[in-house]
């Protein structure tokens, strides 16, 4: 196995696409539309570092990490694992689970309920060539890396006999006995008790920094994002909306997304709270033309309404897909007119 | 099931008690049997008495003697129809389920067709083409039983797996790497013991009751002795009309009791077969004894302690 | 607003089971809420924040039982006050407060919904079981009316549950809970499940309800940053007992119980710099399995002998609304409190709120 070194470029995604057909509303015979859940998706994930996904539910983020662990095959798009297009006509193959892990949110439902943990993590050993004897020892040292000892303990277990935040890490352990290069984690905190999230940030922090992994964290929690992040992207309705090389687009949002997505946080040094009004209706959002956000966005122009908007540079390192940030000739060779419409 | 634990249910205990009482005469039924039960040399007609314990047929055979013969017949052709009816529906229906698409498609077919098909007359057909030398052979006669009982328990699988496919510990197994049919048998498999148990006992007691009827209908071979064809004789000599009960009610007592245990059992085994229920529920007796209500009502938690005269009082 | 005291809890205890095998959900807790008041209940597993507010109400099902305590409600009726014992009423007493006076969010709209009803038909129930005397037209105005208390359109009344999403289901169990004008509004983790946009459309909606209708409410949560902008006093429960109880600011300012503190620091921040936490280790406790004395001992970085042999009551600081059931806080204690948990809190312009 080739040397990892830090920062380099794992898995890659290039305009990963997905849509699902869906009945609109209308009842037995209404016509069948595709819904991109996923659009037009660039990440990059690298050895080393944490990206964070923030995004509510209905933003595509889980489905983005099924897309890139092809657990679901995209509509459109390209990956490149360590450097090669990966053939996405082919069924996902063993090579492949063995480097693009993926851990689930709800620990107790990922776990098989009637076998004991220690059936759960040794298949993953098994399956990718851990030869029969050692495959007690490493199961024992796979848990002791998750701070769950004694080992035995833990193996001999059914998981309803566990609490939350230890299955947590036994699904996590199960990740890494196959011993990837690439973990992604779905919302691995929000079925949690509060007070043990923290360690489980804490472990994928120590992980990534041990063993030079590139993790991607989804989650709806922003603060939890910028507690561990290296880069942050954030998503609405399919497509990425904006992203920065770290942390910055949490203390200096631009995008008018991001923005309401950080004025809404509770702030307990904000006592009393502040009124956000904004129109609801997430789901509206896969209908439009123009910018998805624009039915909701207090500062919405004209173009925002037939145009959909590129990525724009807002600061060093940091891009939003926002007419607010093109200039007047970026906007004026798309559309008509430049007044605020909301 | 390492650890496995002593049932508490009474209902289960009974039950087990049941079934292992027939096991157990299945094995020494012929052994324990005073006469030889073909032969014909006693009083016919005769009320039971200590020389015979059920009294003797009309045909002067000794009714106690063929009851515990029968019973090895009865309950071989039941369990073997049963298990390999419940093996058919497993790989069946928990591939229809998994697989989904055009499998699912075509096994679904598969099994509705069977489902469709009127059990007894198909049998009976499928009978008379065996040769007559087979037709007393209880593996043939269980397997094609088995034939006709397999559909229902194959829906009945193909539904739980459809449900538990979605799961995400399945999907959890994709994401390792693990393939389709470790995750059908390995892992959704084990999820399904309870119902399974459950669909494997009443298909056995079919397959008792399906070997039985055709006995009686004189479709097997008179001469082996089992229940049905105890039936089968008594019937035709108007045992009913001559008020000889000893001839013609014990075979159909021992069904009903093979029946009872088996459903005793089903009552009691997700407890023993689920890891979780084990883990102990609150007895009956300790509830009585605290004074709780039976059947606490909704929007009434029950308060257990004495307390003051009821109702508002104005300030 | 009225200034008065609407619901007294003293000594209240709940199992789950009976016999040997009951386990002590709830243990030993007192407290009172004034009318038009906020208590925000926060906690985590194992805390019996629900069962706790479950059981006042009467509405924990089997095999929750109550087994002892008092609980008075307070109820104002026809410009009279009465107090009303649920532990001893009867099914029929119980019924003419529920919901007339007491009512309930539950935590998922979605299931608390019948899914084969249309939202109109479930709010015309809730009136016609409680008020015979409206007509089906005044039903369905009250209906209309109580949507757009919410923020909703009246024509959602024709909808099914399913096509409705998360926050306006869940704008929707707020309204039918405030169909009778009820004095106290009890909401089991109404927001969880939301994103956090929702949550805060549906918290400032909240705010603005309770301007208008002047009900008093209890709040169960787990996210105690919420509970600081949103509650006027919030109790931490851990394992079935109350810890700590104080009004909201002054609990996040200068947390006196270890529990609380290691909550507070168990949410990262989203300013300021970015330091490593730790949360707090360990497991939340099993109810089945408790340590004698205080039950937080095994996690706490503060704990002395004492704390693993008694179980510290729960003792108001004299002159303040704040109590603490810790022994570092107890005047027994001579040695000196850790430095983190005797913050004072700030004072703030205009007194506390």
């Amino acid at each position: 196995m080739t040397q990892v070194q830090a920062g380099q470029t794992l898995l890659e995604a290039k305009g990963l696409s997905k849509s699902f057909t869906v009945k609109s509303e209308g009842g037995l015979f209404s016509k069948r539309k595709a819904v991109a859940a996923v659009e037009g998706v660039d990440v990059s994930l690298r050895a080393g570092k944490i990206l964070a996904v923030v995004g509510e539910s209905g933003s595509g983020k889980s489905v983005l990490a099924r897309l890139l662990s092809r657990i679901v095959a995209p509509s459109a798009g390209e990956l490149i694992l360590n450097g090669e297009v990966v053939d996405l006509k082919a069924h996902r193959d063993l090579a492949y689970a063995g480097q693009v892990q993926l851990v689930l949110q709800d620990p107790f439902a990922a776990m098989n309920p009637v076998r004991r943990v220690g059936h759960s993590l040794e298949r993953p050993l098994l399956i990718h060539g851990t030869p029969e004897e050692q495959v007690g020892p490493r199961a024992h040292e796979i848990l002791e890396s998750v701070s769950l000892t004694p080992p035995q303990q833990y193996l001999d277990r059914y998981p309803h006999e566990l609490s939350g935040g230890q299955l947590q890490r036994i699904n996590i352990a199960r990740a890494l006995a196959v011993d990837p290069k690439v973990l992604l984690a779905d919302e691995p905190i929000s079925m949690l008790d509060v007070s043990v999230r923290l360690g489980i940030l804490n472990l994928l922090r120590s992980l990534c920094d041990d063993r030079n992994l590139a993790i991607m964290y989804i989650t709806h929690d922003i603060a939890s994002a910028r507690y561990i992040a290296d880069e942050v992207v954030v998503m609405y309705a399919g497509q990425i909306v904006e992203r920065s090389s770290d942390t910055s687009l949490i203390d200096s949002p631009q995008h008018p997304y991001t923005q309401l997505l950080i004025a809404s946080v509770p702030d307990p040094s904000a006592h009393g709270g502040v009124a956000v009004k904004a129109p609801s209706g997430a789901s509206a959002a896969f209908n439009i033309e123009g910018c998805r956000f624009s039915p909701r966005c207090p500062q919405a122009l004209e173009v925002c309404k037939t145009n959909e908007p590129p990525m724009f540079e807002v600061a060093p390192g940091q891009t939003a897909r926002c007419w607010l940030h093109a200039t007047e000739a970026q906007r004026a060779s798309v559309s008509i007119s430049d007044k605020p419409i909301n | 099931m390492k650890n496995f634990q002593v049932p508490r249910s009474p209902k289960v205990i009974f039950g087990l008690a049941g079934l292992a009482l027939f096991i157990l005469l299945t094995i020494v039924g012929p052994w324990l049997a005073p006469y030889d039960p073909s032969f014909s040399g006693f009083l016919p007609n005769v009320a039971p008495s200590w020389k015979h314990l059920l009294g003797t047929t009309g045909q002067g055979q000794d009714v106690f003697s063929q009851l515990l013969v029968g019973c090895r017949s009865t309950m071989v052709v039941g369990f073997i129809a049963g298990f390999v009816a419940t093996v058919i529906s497993i790989v069946i229906g928990v591939a229809s389920g998994y697989l989904g698409g055009k499998a699912d498609e075509g096994l679904s077919v598969l099994s509705n067709v069977f489902l469709a098909i009127p059990g007894l007359p198909l049998l009976i057909v499928l009978n008379s083409y065996l040769p007559t030398g087979q037709q007393t052979n209880p593996l043939v006669i269980g397997f094609v039983i088995a034939l006709t009982g397999w559909a229902w328990g194959a829906r009945v699988l193909r539904a739980q797996t459809l449900s538990l496919r979605d799961r995400d510990f399945v999907e959890a197994a994709r994401i390792i790497g693990e393939k389709r049919g470790r995750i059908m048998f390995g892992e959704i498999g084990p999820n399904l013991l309870p119902i399974l148990t459950s669909s494997l006992l009443f298909t056995i007691l079919y397959s008792v009751g399906v070997y039985t009827t055709l006995a009686f209908l004189g479709l097997t071979n008179v001469s082996t002795w089992n229940w049905g064809t105890m039936l089968y004789w008594a019937q035709s000599s108007n045992a009913g009309l001559a008020n000889e009960w000893w001839w013609i009610g014990p075979p159909g007592i021992m069904i009903a009791l093979i029946g009872t245990s088996l459903a005793l059992i089903n009552f009691g085994i997700d407890e023993f077969i689920n890891p979780r229920l084990r883990a102990g529920g609150i007895s009956a007796k300790a509830r009585r004894k605290s004074g709780a209500p039976r059947r606490p009502r909704l929007g009434m938690t029950p308060v257990l302690r004495v307390t003051s005269k009821a109702g508002p009082t104005n300030d | 607003m009225i200034d008065r005291t609407i619901l007294e809890v003293k000594n209240f205890d709940v199992d789950y089971g009976f016999g040997e095998g009951a386990v002590r959900a709830v243990s030993d807790v007192s407290f009172s809420l004034g009318a038009s008041k906020v208590l925000g209940v926060a906690g985590e597993s194992g805390s019996g924040k629900s069962t706790l507010v479950y059981g006042l109400t009467r509405l924990l099902r089997a095999p929750g039982v109550i087994v002892g305590g008092e609980v008075n409600f307070h109820l104002s009726s026809e410009s009279a006050v009465r107090t009303f014992d649920i532990l001893a009423a009867n099914e029929e007493e119980i019924r003419k407060i529920r919901w007339s006076h007491i009512s309930i969010v539950l935590q998922s709209a979605l299931s608390a919904l019948n899914p084969l009803r249309r939202i109109g038909r479930e709010f015309d129930e809730v009136l016609r079981t409680h008020d015979d005397a409206l007509s089906k037209k005044q039903r369905q105005e009250r209906s209309e009316e109580l949507l757009a208390l919410v923020g909703l359109r009246p024509d959602r009344l024709k909808r099914f549950p399913h096509e409705l999403s998360g926050g306006q289901r869940q704008r929707i169990m707020i309204a039918m809970a405030l169909a009778l004008r009820p004095e106290l509004v009890i909401m089991d983790e109404p927001t969880t499940a939301l994103d956090v946009v929702t949550q805060r459309e549906i918290v400032s909606e909240l705010a603005e309800l309770r301007r208008q209708l002047g009900f008093a409410m209890i709040f169960i949560t787990h996210d105690l940053s919420l509970l600081v902008e949103l509650a006027d006093d919030i109790m931490v429960m851990y394992a079935g007992q109350i810890v700590e109880r104080a009004p909201a600011q002054e609990l996040h300012d200068a947390p006196r119980h270890p529990y609380t503190l290691g909550l507070m620091n168990s949410f990262p921040p989203l300013h300021g710099t970015r330091v490593e936490l730790q949360g707090i280790p360990g497991s939340p406790p099993d109810l089945k399995a408790l340590p004698t004395g205080c039950p937080f001992s095994p996690r706490c970085d503060f704990a002395m002998d004492k704390c693993h042999q008694e179980r510290p009551p729960l003792t108001l600081d004299a002159g303040t609304e704040h109590s603490v059931a810790c022994w570092l806080h107890d005047p027994s204690f001579t040695g000196s409190v850790p430095v983190q948990l005797t913050k004072r809190a700030p004072q703030r312009a205009g007194g506390s709120r």
